[in-house]
């Protein structure tokens, strides 16, 4: 039998059975696209967290106190950052700067709206030293000891979406913060700012969606009590981050945690990629499912077709006819899912970015990560779904292969 | 080497046949052994059909008659015995050989039609000219003529289970036709048909012999259609019981 009549008869044996077919396609489409789905979100994310990171100075590297951000075992015996450990960092070999920072959230009223936002506090003039690529709209000034000035980043002016801009220069919006105070009881901080500055996109989420205001502002809005959050401390070179890295670690061991952005995105790579790998396997269970489905659908198809494949045995068909005829219903199934599976997949992943979108830390809009299809990704995907749904095929197909004859033809 | 050379090589070597023999059958035995017993279905059974012949087999049920009939239809193996077809030794040879021997040198009409229904009349015939490699150009004017000569040509793309059974008979005739075979083995092709249409079916296996000097091999019930063949084999318990000329 040449290949073109092998095709068309098991086309044909497969249409016989529309609905079944139909649902053991399904099974490889649901396998595939939730595989590519997965694939694309990963990769859109793992490159979503290197550009963020890549906007960071590359001579720059971040220390907190163990009570936040860098906790472990050890986090009872983490300092405060203060005055005194600020000047002791200074003091450092090859550190040029130290910059401290009090972080958090607000609520900003303007022109009537309100938007929830993150709040970074420090000296203004020193954002450029962790952001060395920042620029700011024209007519923007930067001062670095106004307690009222405020700058602004752009997803807070032009929130996705609005049609006109939340903010501009030179306008006064009022910030609204709360915390709780010794006794438990909430209490709520509000000052008023005037727009100084505006900056261009960055590129990074946190500080696009972020008000920077001045260190003593923050420290009053924010009621941080002269504790820093942060200090952004600048190495001489960027090559000279890991022994600033190993200075700090020697001096203060683990009662500071001191990081890169390296290691900040090798950590978050990290959890992304064992995430990815969880919700990889998941996809790939799912289609081990498929091919499961495949081996029913087929294992029935040769029950039910014991007479027809005997009958084709008594008038000639060899062995390895028969077992051509069921692999090539299985590589069509196969063919059929995977291919529709990329595209539900591909389909869906960009349906599922824009329906599961993040929102950041302190508030603001939603972040939309757009997944990113790798073409070799996706041809892998492609092949493991078909080889699966042939291997899958391969046992029922061996099986209708070595029926006898005299027995297929006997049976009802 | 192709399976035919192959088959045509050993044909040569193995034994030396007499041209009008179209098939030897030397003391056969089939031997059952299951958890019920050992049974003997055939019992030395020994008859040669010339070429042309029409026969009829018949017997009693558990007589024999089909394991005669799946042994010369290479369909399953003898406990003991030979089989020749063409002079070829059909259990010297591999089952992929007897496969193709099978396709080749044998044509079946079964009582149930045994046509695959979700594909037309013209693809049911020509499927064994497919198997054995035949253009579909050349197998789709073999199928139209057989059809043609049959008289159901105007059914050609229809489904079988839209026709008749008589209708259904004739494209199980056209198909064991089709690759033009030695022999044509026909399992009670009139047994799930009534009277007026098992007639006419039988009267086209007669035509088939007759004016296309065709072997035909049937297996039948019925006593008064084995009377109207060339010679009729009466097997009971396994053995051969009469052998004569109608």
């Amino acid at each position: 039998m040449n290949p073109k009549d092998l095709f068309l008869s098991s086309f044909e044996a497969l249409v016989d059975r529309k609905v079944r077919t139909l649902l053991t396609i399904l099974m490889v489409v649901l396998g595939s696209s939730l595989v590519v789905v997965l694939n694309g979100l990963s990769a859109g994310q793992a490159v979503f967290l290197e550009k963020q990171f890549n906007t960071l100075a590359a001579n720059v590297l971040f220390v907190g106190s163990g009570q936040r951000g860098f906790r472990d075992a050890s986090a009872g015996n983490a300092l405060i950052i203060n005055t005194v450990i600020i000047s002791k960092i200074k003091s450092l070999p090859l550190v040029t700067d130290v910059i401290p920072e009090y972080t958090g959230s607000v609520s900003i009223d303007s022109q009537g709206n309100t938007q929830r936002v993150s709040v970074t506090s420090l000296d203004p003039t020193k954002l450029t030293v962790e952001l060395p690529n920042l620029e700011y709209v024209d007519g923007s000034t930067v001062k670095a000891n106004d307690r009222s000035s405020a700058i602004v980043g752009d997803t807070i002016v032009n929130p996705p979406g609005a049609a006109n801009a939340f903010i501009s220069l030179g306008q006064t919006i009022r910030a609204t913060a709360t915390y709780v105070d010794s006794s438990g009881k909430s209490v709520t901080v509000t000052k008023n700012f005037v727009v100084t500055g505006i900056l261009k996109p960055s590129g990074n989420t946190m500080i696009d969606r972020s008000v920077i205001i001045n260190l003593d502002a923050g420290n009053e809005l924010l009621h941080k009590m002269n504790k820093y959050d942060q200090l952004i401390v600048a190495a001489a070179t960027p090559d000279d981050v890991d022994t600033v890295q190993n200075e700090i670690t020697g001096q203060f061991g683990k009662t500071l945690g001191a990081t890169t952005p390296k290691a900040l995105i090798a950590v978050r790579q990290q959890a992304a990629s064992g995430n990815a790998a969880f919700i990889l396997m998941v996809g790939i269970i799912a289609l081990v499912v498929g091919a499961v489905g495949i081996v029913t659908t087929l294992y029935n198809s040769v029950t039910e077709r014991i007479r027809e494949i005997g009958t084709m045995k008594a008038i000639g068909a060899q062995n390895s006819t028969i077992l051509a005829l069921f692999i090539v219903e299985a590589s069509l199934i196969g063919l059929f899912g995977a291919s529709l599976g990329m595209i539900i997949g591909i389909g869906g992943g960009y349906v599922m970015s824009i329906t599961t979108t993040t929102t950041p830390t302190g508030g603001g809009p939603p972040v939309h990560i757009p997944p990113i299809f790798d073409p070799i990704d996706l041809i892998k995907v492609w092949l493991l779904s078909l080889t699966l749904s042939i291997v899958a095929g391969m046992y029922p197909a061996w099986k209708a292969s070595k029926l006898s004859p005299m027995v297929a033809l006997r049976r009802e | 080497m192709t399976k035919d050379l192959v088959v045509e090589k050993r044909s040569q070597n193995e034994i030396v046949h007499d041209d009008s023999t179209a098939l030897k059958v030397e003391n056969l035995s089939k031997i059952y052994n299951s958890t019920a017993g050992r049974v003997v279905a055939l019992d030395n059974v020994s008859f040669s059909i010339k070429k042309g012949e029409f026969v009829s087999i018949i017997g009693p049920s558990g007589s024999g008659k089909s394991t005669v009939l799946n042994m010369v239809g290479a369909l399953d193996r003898p406990s003991s015995g030979k089989i020749y077809i063409d002079g070829i030794d059909m259990f010297s040879l591999n089952d992929s050989e007897l496969a193709t021997v099978r396709n080749r040198r044998i044509g079946f009409i079964f009582q149930s039609f045994n046509l695959i229904n979700r594909t037309t009349v013209q693809k049911n015939v020509k499927l064994p000219g497919i198997i054995a490699g035949m253009s579909t150009d050349e197998a789709d004017l073999r199928a139209d003529k057989i059809l043609s000569a049959l008289g159901i040509a105007d059914k050609k793309n229809q489904k079988p289970v839209n026709l008749s059974g008589g209708q259904q008979q004739r494209v199980a005739i056209a198909r064991s036709l089709i690759n033009n075979p030695s022999i044509i083995l026909a399992d009670e092709p009139t047994g799930n048909l009534d009277t007026k249409t098992g007639e006419d079916v039988f009267d086209m296996l007669k035509m088939l012999s007759h004016k296309f000097k065709r072997t035909i091999i049937m297996v039948t019930h019925n006593p008064e259609l084995a009377e109207s063949t060339d010679r009729s084999i009466l097997l009971r318990d396994g053995r051969i019981e009469k052998d004569a000329a109608n």
